[in-house]
């Protein structure tokens, strides 16, 4: 009914009118069978009455074409009919007004009054009977849905019961964790892998997370990584999952240090036997260290969310652990949270009729109960308590269990963590005998020796000025005391504890004269020896025991916690307001695990930039150790902060930094879809028009078809090479060097059947970074003349035979002005601009808006073909700051302005300067002081490109915001 | 082995017969299986007029910075502190105040031995290689620019 033309008038004239000339002029189509089909024929009828040719639909201008298909004769009766049922279809749809707004609509414009609906004495007087019926239907309405959802008042959707439902039926869908209402008050949340997680804080603070970061501590909640534990025989583990692993990549899960457990590992994970290919994603490991000699090992492993879907099922199969063991049938095993036990302080299920019972009956017997239960979900609370989390193998007699949520896992990065781990924490105190778990273990002298051990070195810590001077990945086992009876009543901002031996080389430094300094120094011998020996070689063994590693003990510490309102009560209680409490309360003892994390280990500079410690504790801890954290003066830090913490320090970040893993793809999908959507919500004349600067791909990288590309112009050239000399032209001014380059208009057609891979054999990548290293940086890499073979092409092609379709990471950091002159020579140097491309889609863009014709999908690739063939490419890649992924739904013929539909053209030969690769992550780094990016290029379009490039120049590379047309010299580092 | 020129000045305890062992076993390792990683020199508390001077920030940044301590910061005195190679060019910051100031400050240096740890880890296929650490010692400097008391 819209699009009625404004003179129609509803009184049923017209249509008797209409009818009579139907009757006598028109001739249907098909006969007398047609029926009452079109329902809309009355607007058309009244657009073009002088229509005698034929039943014209749509728009089309030459409806005389219709003439052929006239029937010859008329049947009456049958036409008569259908005309009569036309007619009746029409009345009712004239007549029939679905809603005042349509009663509106159905005005003109010169007729349409403001508040119409409010007021139906503004409608003429024709239609006011429709309108204040109308207006009494949807009062009606209004009030039946008012009643339906009335709510409870805010008091009561307040009270501690209420909300707690309300929460865990919010927690169903992703879970939250322990510290979510923290967050959620101070984030943006996202929803993200299934769990809700803060993005980014309200308030801004960049530059105060970044500064935290490298002066002081960024705490970070990282609960939602998985843990996947594994036990069994030693070498069973190692034999298993020795297939996932490769000696090539660096350490696998039997590095002598990680399996001592004094280190935590990290390593990338591969689909078993598929080394190079088919990569899972990285993840850090540790294992327990052994007891008494015993062979039978426990390990645990530590995934991203994104990875475990992928990971369980290969380490299953891995590991021959087929059998899932149903929880109810081994207790142990299972979490607390699906079995209710009869314990009053175990979390109940959280369906709502358990919740209800459980209220009233505290309100009954709130006297006698030790405390109130516990309702909240701790651990997962999104999974059901039949799934199996333990699977056995008989084979092997590996067991896997399945601990997400089980532990809660806290970052803290900077230098000051670990003095911020020393204020909050503090060594747990002996007590007497109890039922409890550590007053039971204070009656074992053996297990008492090991606690005092634990202790002595963590007040070492505290000795330690930077978290960056330990050995990575230290483990230190512990067990601690309550941190919230501690807590101070006002923010502090923890710093270290200057000791006496760092105060006697100030005092000396300012009063030189007084030797009397020299006393203190002998006296702190001590405490320095022990510090030396932990610089130097780590935590010792015994001293990396927990017991966070035995279950038994984590339930009963997560059962027996104290909560927080038992805790004030007894703080009301304390005789002087405000002091200690004096005999700790029995349940405040908690087992944890210090792992310290290492910082920027690899380049030269900004060393161990970034170092800190994780804090794993049991479940249900979780809020009692992060507001005692906060309180030490620590910034909090979100998603978005873990991402530039990886980034400053040059370390891949997961999921954004591995394109080859399946959680990359889906990632890259995810992303693509959002960027996508973002611009087409921009108006089109606003958005950027990627065709016209260049840019095939914005908001993905086609990494498989760049591998593909450069695969075959690799073999072309060695081809070419054979045939005859090399015709390497040097142009005279820059770095700048020509390329003989072919034209490939078949590129499409001729795919290897090879997926991209990422390269990450440590050997090749020295290789590599060698290569594309010109100047020496003041002798910082040993031994590097004897190492690295010189870069020929002989070299070239045994490595590319090798790692043909890799790609490879690299960090880029853009050219200051002084390096800039001294690549040119010059004191103005301008760098090199795109051309403007042309859009050859805009004519078809405007084609189509007139309904014309379809698209021809196959004529944009020869045309740019064409073009990119004759230009000559410089040796020197653009890199397109691309921040990527795709839209599966859209089809090829799907044109959106500023876009290049879906067959992509050839990639590396589309600008005027081939393309690498795309960088994944691209800002201004603070940490560097300049624009810092990292992505990944194409390991054979290096190598040619490295070729190809006077020694002094190498490893320059340009660079090119998607955005812009103009290009910058960017530096590449490959580091191992 | 440096001896410190004043070793009543000294700051690092001499621990020098605890690790010369270490180092002689890092001269025997093979140097292909390992990977040298350097930690950084250890930190030490710093007070508002410590300057630790490096290689990679600008030289007349560096002076600057001293100056503005000592002019504008109220500071009767700060100290130089410089490791290594930037020996040097604490040095010439500190004689680049003194000489800026028409002889109104005043220099006082000393010398230390700073102990540096660096890592190794082993690159062999077959992963028994333990970790090594080893330390070296590197020379460094304090210099105390200040005002003399007018007394």
């Amino acid at each position: 009914m819209r699009n009625q033309p404004v003179n129609i008038q509803y009184p049923s004239s017209p249509l008797t009118e209409e009818s009579s000339t139907q009757n006598g002029g028109d001739t249907p189509v098909t006969g007398g069978g047609g029926g009452p089909s079109n329902i809309h024929p009355l607007p058309e009828k009244l657009n073009s009455p002088h229509h005698k040719g034929g039943w014209v639909r749509g728009h089309q201008k030459d409806g005389g074409s219709y003439d052929k298909l006239m029937p010859k004769y008329i049947t009456a009766g049958a036409f008569a009919r259908a005309r009569a049922a036309e007619v009746s279809t029409m009345l009712k749809a004239v007549r029939k007004v679905t809603s005042s707004c349509q009663l509106f609509a159905s005005l003109p414009n010169h007729m349409r009054r403001r508040a119409m609906s409010h007021n139906t004495k503004r409608y003429p007087r024709r239609l006011r009977d429709m309108a204040n019926r109308l207006r009494e239907k949807s009062l009606q309405a209004c009030s039946k849905k008012k009643e339906q959802t009335k709510r409870q008042s805010r008091k009561a959707r307040r009270r501690h019961g209420n909300l707690l439902l309300e929460f865990n039926r919010r927690q169903r869908k992703n879970v939250w964790l322990e510290t979510h209402i923290w967050h959620a008050k101070r984030f943006h949340m996202v929803k993200k892998w299934g769990y809700c997680l803060g993005d980014r804080p309200t308030y801004k603070c960049y530059r105060p997370c970044y500064r935290a970061m490298s002066n002081h501590c960024l705490l970070q909640d990282l609960s939602y990584y998985c843990c996947i534990e594994l036990q069994g025989e030693e070498d069973k583990l190692l034999a298993s999952l020795s297939q996932m692993t490769s000696k090539e990549a660096g350490p696998t899960f039997a590095a002598a240090l990680c399996i001592s457990g004094r280190r935590q590992g990290s390593v990338v994970l591969y689909r078993a036997g598929h080394y190079p290919s088919q990569p899972l994603g990285p993840v850090t490991f540790l294992w327990r260290p052994r007891v008494h000699g015993s062979t039978h090992r426990q390990l645990w492993i530590w995934a991203h969310p994104t990875i475990k879907q992928d990971l369980l099922p290969e380490l299953q199969s891995v590991c021959q652990c087929c059998e899932a063991v149903v929880p109810p049938v081994v207790p142990l095993v299972t979490p607390a949270e699906v079995i209710p036990t009869p314990e009053p302080e175990r979390r109940p299920e959280n369906t709502p009729e358990a919740m209800q019972i459980h209220r009233t009956k505290r309100k009954r017997n709130c006297k006698d109960a030790s405390g109130p239960p516990a309702k909240k979900i701790l651990g997962d609370g999104k999974r059901s308590p039949s799934t199996p989390v333990t699977w056995r193998s008989n084979s092997t007699g590996i067991v896997i269990n399945d601990l997400t949520m089980e532990i809660v896992r806290y970052r803290l990065i900077g230098p000051q963590s670990h003095s911020v781990l020393a204020e909050t924490l503090e060594a747990a105190t002996d007590c007497d005998p109890s039922t409890l778990w550590w007053p039971e273990h204070c009656k074992d002298e053996s297990k008492m020796n090991l606690h005092r051990q634990q202790v002595d070195i963590f007040n070492i810590l505290k000795d330690i000025y930077s978290s960056g001077e330990l050995p990575s990945g230290t483990v230190l086992g512990l067990t601690v005391d309550d941190p919230r009876l501690t807590l101070p009543t006002k923010r502090v901002k923890a710093l270290p504890c200057v000791k006496q031996l760092h105060m006697s080389l100030m005092l000396m430094l300012v009063i030189q004269a007084h030797a009397m300094c020299l006393c203190c120094v002998f006296l702190s011998e001590v405490d320095e020896e022990k510090r030396r020996e932990l610089m130097l070689r780590g935590v010792p063994e015994l001293c990396c025991q927990s017991f966070l590693w035995e279950r038994s003990i984590r339930d009963n510490v997560t059962d027996n916690k104290i909560s927080e309102q038992e805790l004030n009560r007894m703080r009301s209680e304390v005789l002087v307001p405000g002091s200690r409490l004096s005999p700790t309360p029995l349940q405040g003892r908690v087992p944890i695990l210090l792992v310290h994390q290492p910082g920027k280990q690899v380049g030269h500079e900004m060393n161990s930039w970034g170092a800190g410690w994780d804090l794993l504790l049991p479940k249900g801890w979780g809020m009692a150790f992060w507001v005692p954290l906060v309180y030490r003066g620590v910034r909090i830090g979100g998603l978005n902060m873990s991402l530039k913490h990886s980034q400053n320090k040059a370390s891949p970040h997961f999921p954004h930094d591995y394109p080859d893993c399946p959680a990359g793809i889906r990632f890259q999908e995810e992303q693509e879809a959002e960027l996508l959507d973002k611009f087409k919500r921009r108006p089109p004349a606003k958005r950027t028009n990627y065709i016209k600067h260049g840019c095939l791909a914005p908001f993905r990288c086609p990494w498989q078809q760049l591998a593909e590309e450069w695969e075959l112009i690799t073999r072309e050239g060695r081809e070419e090479r054979k045939r005859d000399s090399q015709t390497q032209t040097k142009t005279g001014a820059d770095t700048v060097t020509e390329v003989e380059m072919t034209s490939h208009p078949d590129i499409t057609v001729t795919k290897p059947p090879s997926r991209f891979a990422v390269l990450r054999n440590r050997k090749s990548l020295r290789l590599l970074s060698g290569w594309c290293r010109p100047t020496t940086s003041k002798g910082q890499r040993p031994c590097r003349v004897g190492e690295v073979p010189p870069l020929d092409s002989s070299a070239a092609t045994s490595f590319l035979t090798e790692h043909g379709m890799s790609l490879v990471w690299v960090r880029l950091s853009l050219l200051s002005k002084e390096d800039l002159r001294l690549l040119s020579n010059k004191s103005d140097c301008s760098s090199p601009q795109e051309p403007p491309h042309k859009n050859h889609f805009n004519s078809r863009l405007k084609c189509r808006k007139k309904g014309s014709k379809k698209l021809a999908t196959t004529s944009s690739s020869d045309k740019t073909e064409g073009s990119g063939s004759d230009l000559p490419s410089a040796s020197e890649p653009n890199l397109t700051s691309v921040e990527d992924a795709k839209s599966s739904s859209e089809t090829p013929t799907d044109l959106i302005f500023g876009l290049w539909p879906d067959p992509l053209p050839s990639i590396t030969s589309h600008c005027s300067r081939v393309t690498l690769g795309w960088v994944t992550q691209g800002d201004f780094s603070l940490s560097a002081g300049c624009g810092e990016a990292l992505g990944f290029i194409s390991v054979a379009g290096l190598i040619s490109t490295l070729l190809n490039q006077p020694m002094e120049h190498r490893g320059t590379l340009l660079l090119r915001n998607p955005t812009s047309l103009s290009y910058r010299f960017a530096k590449i580092n490959i580091e191992v | 082995m440096t001896e410190p020129r004043n070793p009543g000045m000294s700051s690092v305890p001499q621990t020098a017969p605890v690790h010369t062992d270490s180092t002689s076993q890092a001269v025997e390792m093979d140097p292909v299986e390992y990977t040298l990683r350097k930690r950084l020199p250890r930190k030490l508390p710093k007070r508002r007029n410590d300057v630790y001077v490096n290689m990679k920030t600008d030289f007349r940044a560096q002076l600057a910075r001293c100056q503005k301590l000592l002019e504008g910061g109220g500071h009767r005195e700060i100290c130089v502190h410089g490791l290594g190679l930037a020996i040097n060019r604490a040095i010439n910051i500190a004689l680049q105040l003194q000489a800026s100031s028409q002889g109104a400050l005043q220099l006082a240096a000393n010398t230390s031995t700073v102990e540096l740890v660096d890592d190794l880890e082993p690159e062999d296929p077959d992963e028994a290689g333990e970790p090594m650490t080893r330390t070296r010692n590197n020379s460094a400097i304090h210099i105390k620019v200040f005002y003399p008391d007018p007394q």
